[in-house]
């Protein structure tokens, strides 16, 4: 049948329903908490020939975005004409899905009337895969836990016993690695479900023709938006700490009509610790950035993604070969949307933000409890966001990663730490027309007379975050003992019982020239405690009554005179 | 013989009903709203209905009462100024929230800024552990010294909201103690008090919401409860709670961030009455008005109850992008666009509708006011659902030309369809977006929404119900007479309740049954206490819960636990009620994973009074009396001629086959399709579809 607009507007709309339906039912049955917290996972929908055509509206850019390419790895494995109704296929190789082995992904093709009509997919955070566990540590991949290349972990509806018993034999967490996955299975199934139930309501043998008209459309609406920015290369570097040396990121940007490319020559070389990142990482983090730029309404599919070329030179840090190490591959991979905004604000100032912190801080605590027995505890937390045109950047909030943060009170209900502190960090956000977001505090120890092992896999330790048009530098992060001596990040520090480490996590880079911010804004700030009065006279050239806050116009006139 | 009167406090309208005991009254009145003075418009619509159906102000047993108007103070920031007091080093945890982006692209993204500004959050030296002891004992000093802070900040309310308070309110009740001896005026509440959970983050904001609206609770309920008592009321005055329970005005203005969602909830608890009466247990309430629809579950007579809900959304339909209000509500959600939602094309040219609304001014194109952008009233009236003559009962007329010219330019000529093509489009998308909403909403529950039939209300409910029904595959719709006056009428089924929770995260495999009992004992007794000031305490019912999860997983469950004194015997209940549960929703479990409880809970509640229903005005079986002419709509692919039925000559017994259109003055069902149609005992019509 001939699908008139309207029509494939609501098949359109069902097929996003469909998938989301899928993510929210494996959110809910996940029991790893980054994945049912923070929504680390993705859902995708993909026509026969292995495009993606719909997705779920989740969490984390990484693995949306490289799971869109892994489907064609699959059908290069297995061609669809060879699979059989009730096969699940699975694989967590960090080279063809979201570049760490902790990631796998479930594949499941659907069949109508004995023929493969589609195909749902999603993928997961495991709680487990054996390995060093998460950690930026290792020096070659092999360390990092079981590789699943694409293999079948059902064939024809009966599961691969080998496999479940090579996973059961390699991860720590058997019981919730094993639910999580059978929940995955559960979760395309459902996905698999609706998506015959309304090809039956409008008469469709499968999706092709809708795909199509979705992937084509998309395509095309990324191509004019493309195209209407001006023709040219616009490179940009960013320097990170990297993990004993610092690291250059190096971006160029060249659009050619309505073809864009992000190029990473000149990046630093892949190290022999696992900070690494693969390429199809590369993609996402990168993609997802250009399309938060310049096109956050267009849909995400195979379309949109299809005028946007990721090249990076081969071993270099963004597109590491087998058996680099990636299992801390964030800690490179969340600066790229920043790069890319570096590369943007020469063009479209407007439209991005001013650096973030980035990069989530990962801490890890191993110690014993009081009561007896050992603890292990991890979380993640955020720094400040970079400002943008018209807005001050948001504190304490994740940006590129969507992830949730955890509790005071939940941590310590949980685990012997015992946190004396958590406060924005005053003067921590870059100072600009509109100020970056602010970094927070913590201050925390072991409750107990025992020596504990803190880990931190921080950045921006050394390198800020920096502001856009005039904007100035985020504050960079620190980690110390409570006297003041600096710890070293990325490694486990054994500290002395009744020992307490503070963690300031930077703030963002500031938008435009902290001399043209509202002084009544630098005011409420500084009666905030946003901004101290210290700030406001030297950076943003404002003069206030320190009991009032009242601005003395006179003479933040003339301090913003010698500007 | 004793009445009894529901009045329901709306943007526009404030709609009220009166019954009578015996079932043989349903008086209803609609008055305008008076935002400055709310109780003025319940007041007058007392009146109303006392004097119009001649009834004597002390024949009134009682009046419920439900209302916006604390929601509204939140999202207006228009409460008393309101300062925090917490623990020290943790100032910040209401502006630190949960670190998490709900909007993935949007760069722009904004959070709701927390109730108390920085400057406003102040710290106390004293530490509580999670396991409840003391690490730092209260120092008192550190409390006395903010009193000079508060009063000279003007300060109107504080919220006081300590580390682990959840376990040991000894320190917060002692700040409250000093801090209510030196500020008598200021309005004070302690996260123990409102919200005992575990998260300071929610706890915090839960607290400061409620303190925020306590001096207009306060003000706004002692004085409608003055006004009535000066007509003659004697009765007690109840106020909804959001949880579908009526409380007192003293439960009230302490803890009056229980009613924020009174509203809509009662709408729900309608739909739940009136399935009663119809014998349908299980349904799908489907509430649809200028700029919004809900949806809500009714299941085995019940609405569902969600544990949480967010106020002053930044991003109205995105989860996280609200203040968190951790107090049990109806769950009610917000599953798409109302009559007034505008539509619009977006970047690439597909049909969107709302969230963006016309409102009442300058309103659809149709209403003549200086709208220019087409709205889905505009589209429904293109497809000759409503009759722009008899809108509102004829009280309005609407222009039919003005609205087909906005739907065209906007719609049908950029797309390259015709007129009628295009309004129809947007009357589908508007049912899709509804339809694919609840069914989530309904697998998210373990319930397939295809067996549920649904109950229509609000203005555009009944316009919609029977497009969404044919997409969820609905065996039918029920369309209750008086619509537009639901809500009201819901809250005179609402039974007096309260609800308690205790945080007290253990393992079941190792619990301490004493600890749990006594826990479960002072709730009932707090409940008992505070119910038996207006019910006879030998009539109250209490049902206890607790809630769940796996060990390590992070959604618990509400399950039912045992009454009684609980011991080591009563776990086995306890894991089976949870897998029952589990199953329901996720339909298998895990093996060999442990349960956790985290909270428990008691409901206490008195005896749930009937709702009767008057019988149909009108007796005759035969429809065709009722047909009052024909007019073209929009059905399948094109315009075809259909009967028009009015719906107060429809009487019992009464059936006819649609397409058909039935008019009453608040609403039009529109039928576009070959539904069979019947009018019930109780001037319900109900369209089976299949």
């Amino acid at each position: 049948m001939a699908l008139d607009q309207l029509q494939l507007e609501v098949i359109w709309n069902r097929l996003i329903a469909t998938v989301n339906e899928q993510a929210a039912a494996l959110m809910r049955t996940s029991f790893t908490s980054i994945v049912r917290e923070a929504g680390d996972l993705s859902a995708g929908v993909f026509d026969r020939s292995g495009r993606m055509v719909a997705q779920a509206v989740t969490g984390t850019p990484g693995h949306i975005n490289s799971m869109a390419t892994s489907m064609g790895h699959v059908l290069a494995e297995f061609p669809v004409d060879t699979l059989a109704e009730g096969d699940v296929i699975i694989t967590n190789d960090p080279w063809k899905t979201a570049s760490q082995l902790n990631d796998i992904t479930i594949f499941t093709p659907v069949f109508k009337a004995g023929r493969c009509v589609a195909f749902f997919a999603n993928c997961c955070h495991a709680l487990d895969i054996g390995g060093r566990g998460l950690s930026a540590d290792s020096r070659e991949i092999y360390e990092e836990g079981l590789q699943i290349p694409i293999l079948k972990l059902y064939e024809a509806g009966k599961p691969n016993k080998t496999l479940y018993a090579m996973l059961t034999a390699n991860v720590r967490a058997t019981e919730e690695v094993l639910g999580d996955l059978h929940s995955q299975v559960v979760g395309n199934e459902v996905g698999a479900k609706q998506l015959l139930s309304f090809l039956d309501e409008f008469g469709l043998d499968d999706i092709e023709e809708v795909s199509e008209a979705i992937v084509s459309r998309s395509e095309a609406a990324m191509r004019e938006r493309i195209a209407a920015l001006p023709d040219g290369e616009y490179p940009f570097t960013m320097t990170t700490d990297g993990f004993d040396e610092p690291i250059t990121l190096a971006a160029n940007v060249i659009i050619t009509g309505d073809q864009l490319t992000v190029d990473y020559a000149g990046t630093s070389p892949a190290i022999d610790r696992g900070i690494n990142v693969a390429l199809n990482y590369t993609a996402a983090y990168t993609t997802y950035g250009i399309k938060c730029a310049i096109s956050p309404d267009i849909p995400n599919n195979d379309g949109s993604f299809r005028p946007v070329t990721v090249t990076a030179p081969k071993g270099c840090i963004v597109n590491c070969e087998h058996p680099s190490p990636v299992g801390g591959r964030h800690l490179v991979g969340h600066f790229l949307p920043s790069v890319v905004f570096g590369a943007l604000s020469k063009i479209l100032p407007q439209n991005v933000m001013a650096a973030s912190f980035d990069a989530l801080w990962d801490s890890q605590v191993y110690g014993d409890r009081p009561e007896g027995g050992r603890f292990a505890y991890v979380w993640f937390a955020a720094g400040g966001a970079g400002a943008i045109h018209g807005r001050d950047g948001l504190s304490a909030t994740a940006f590129p990663s969507g992830i949730a943060g955890v509790q005071s009170e939940m941590i310590e209900a949980l685990v012997p730490i015992h946190i004396e502190k958590r406060e924005l960090l005053a003067d921590s956000g870059g100072p600009g027309e509109w100020r970056g977001g602010l970094g927070q505090a913590f201050t925390l120890g072991v409750r107990g007379d025992r020596p504990f092992l803190f880990s931190g896999l921080y950045d921006r330790m050394n390198n800020p975050a920096e502001g856009i048009a005039g904007g100035m530098p985020g504050a960079v992060g620190t980690l110390h003992t409570k006297t003041g001596n600096p710890l070293r990040a990325k490694t486990r520090v054994p500290l002395p019982a009744n020992e307490t480490v503070t963690l300031e996590l930077p703030g963002g880079g500031g938008f435009g020239a902290p001399h043209h911010r509202a002084p009544e804004a630098v005011a409420r700030d500084v009666r905030d405690g946003y901004v101290s009065l210290n700030s406001a006279r030297k950076n943003y050239g404002v003069e206030l009554d320190p009991t009032t806050y009242e601005v003395d116009l006179a003479k933040t006139e003339a301090l913003r005179a010698t500007r | 013989m004793a009445r009894r009167i529901g009045s329901d406090i709306g943007g526009t309208f404030t709609d009220l009903v009166m019954v009578s005991d015996d079932g043989q009254d349903f008086a209803i009145a609609k008055v305008l709203t008076t935002p400055t003075e709310p109780d003025r418009a319940v007041v007058d619509g007392v009146d109303q209905l006392l004097s119009a159906n001649d009834v004597d102000a002390s024949a009134v047993a009682h009046l419920v009462h439900g209302t916006t108007l604390f929601t509204n103070a939140l999202i207006e920031r228009k409460g008393a100024k309101t300062a925090l007091v917490t623990t020290k080093g943790f100032r910040d945890a209401v502006e630190i929230a949960r670190e998490h982006r709900f909007d993935m692209y949007d760069l722009r993204m904004e959070r709701p800024a927390p109730i108390a500004p920085r400057h406003l959050r102040f710290e106390v030296d004293e530490r509580v552990m999670a396991d409840g002891s003391v690490h730092l004992p209260l120092d008192e000093a550190s409390v006395a010294a903010l009193v000079p802070q508060l009063a000279a900040a003007g300060v109107e309310a504080i919220a006081v909201c300590l580390l682990h308070a959840y376990r040991n309110d000894a320190h917060e009740r002692r700040v409250g103690e000093i801090l209510a001896a030196a500020l008598p005026s200021v309005a004070i509440s302690l996260s123990c008090d409102v919200n005992p959970e575990i998260r300071e983050y929610e706890r915090a904001s839960t607290t400061l919401c409620n303190v925020y609206v306590r001096k207009i609770a306060d003000v706004y309920l002692h004085r409608l409860e003055r006004r009535l008592q000066d007509r003659g009321l004697s009765g007690p005055l109840y106020v909804m709670q959001s949880q579908g329970g009526v409380c007192d005005i003293d439960t009230a203005t302490a803890l009056p961030i229980r009613l924020v969602e009174s509203g809509p909830a009662a709408g729900a608890l309608a739909a739940a009455a009136y399935g009663d009466l119809i014998g349908a247990k299980n349904l799908l309430s489907f509430d649809m008005g200028g700029t919004t629809a809900k949806a809500c579950l009714i299941l085995d007579g019940e609405p569902l109850i969600a544990p949480d809900f967010e106020v002053d959304r930044t991003y109205r339909f995105t989860k996280g992008s609200g203040l968190p209000v951790k107090v049990p509500v109806i769950e009610m959600i917000e599953i798409g666009a109302g009559g007034g939602s505008l539509v619009t094309l977006d970047a690439m040219g597909r049909l969107a509708v709302g969230p963006q609304s016309a409102g009442a001014e300058p309103g659809p194109v149709s209403y003549g006011r200086g709208g220019t952008q087409p709205t889905v009233t505009d589209a429904d009236l293109t497809l000759g659902y409503l009759d722009p003559t008899y809108f509102l009962g004829g009280t309005m007329a609407l222009d039919t030309e003005a609205a087909a010219a906005a739907v065209d330019a906007t719609v049908a000529k950029p797309l390259g369809l015709d007129t009628l093509a295009a309004a129809h489009g947007v009357h589908r998308l508007v049912n899709e977006n509804m339809a694919s909403a609840a069914r989530i909403h309904a697998v998210e529950r373990g319930t397939d929404v295809a067996k549920l039939p649904l109950f229509a209300f609000g203005g555009a409910g009944p316009v919609h119900a029977y497009g969404v029904a044919s997409i969820l595959g609905s065996p039918s719709v029920v369309y209750p007479l008086g619509a537009g006056v639901m809500s009201a009428a819901g809250l005179l089924s609402a039974p007096l309740s309260f609800d308690f929770v205790r945080t007290m995260p253990a393992g079941l495999d190792a619990m301490d049954w004493d600890a749990v009992n006594a826990a479960l004992s002072t709730m009932e007794a707090d409940g008992a206490k505070i119910l038996s000031r207006a019910t006879d305490p030998s009539t109250l019912t209490f049902t206890r819960s607790a809630d769940v999860r796996y060990r390590r997983q992070g959604y618990e469950l509400r399950v039912p636990a045992p009454s009684g004194t609980l011991t080591e015997a009563d776990r086995p209940a306890i894991q089976a009620a949870f897998e029952d549960a589990y199953r329901t929703i996720y339909g298998q479990t895990p093996s060999n994973v442990e349960l956790d409880v985290i909270s428990w809970r008691v409901v206490v509640s008195g005896p749930r009074p009937g709702l009767s229903l008057p019988k149909a005005a009108v007796s005759g079986t035969d429809a065709a009396t009722a047909q009052k002419g024909s007019r073209r709509i929009y059905v399948g692919s094109s315009m075809v001629d259909v009967p028009v039925y009015d719906r107060y000559a429809l009487g019992e017994g009464a059936t006819f086959q649609g397409p058909a259109i039935v008019e009453e003055r608040e609403s039009t069902v529109v039928i576009a399709g070959p539904g069979k149609a019947r009018v019930d005992a109780h001037a319900n019509l109900i369209v089976n579809l299949r």
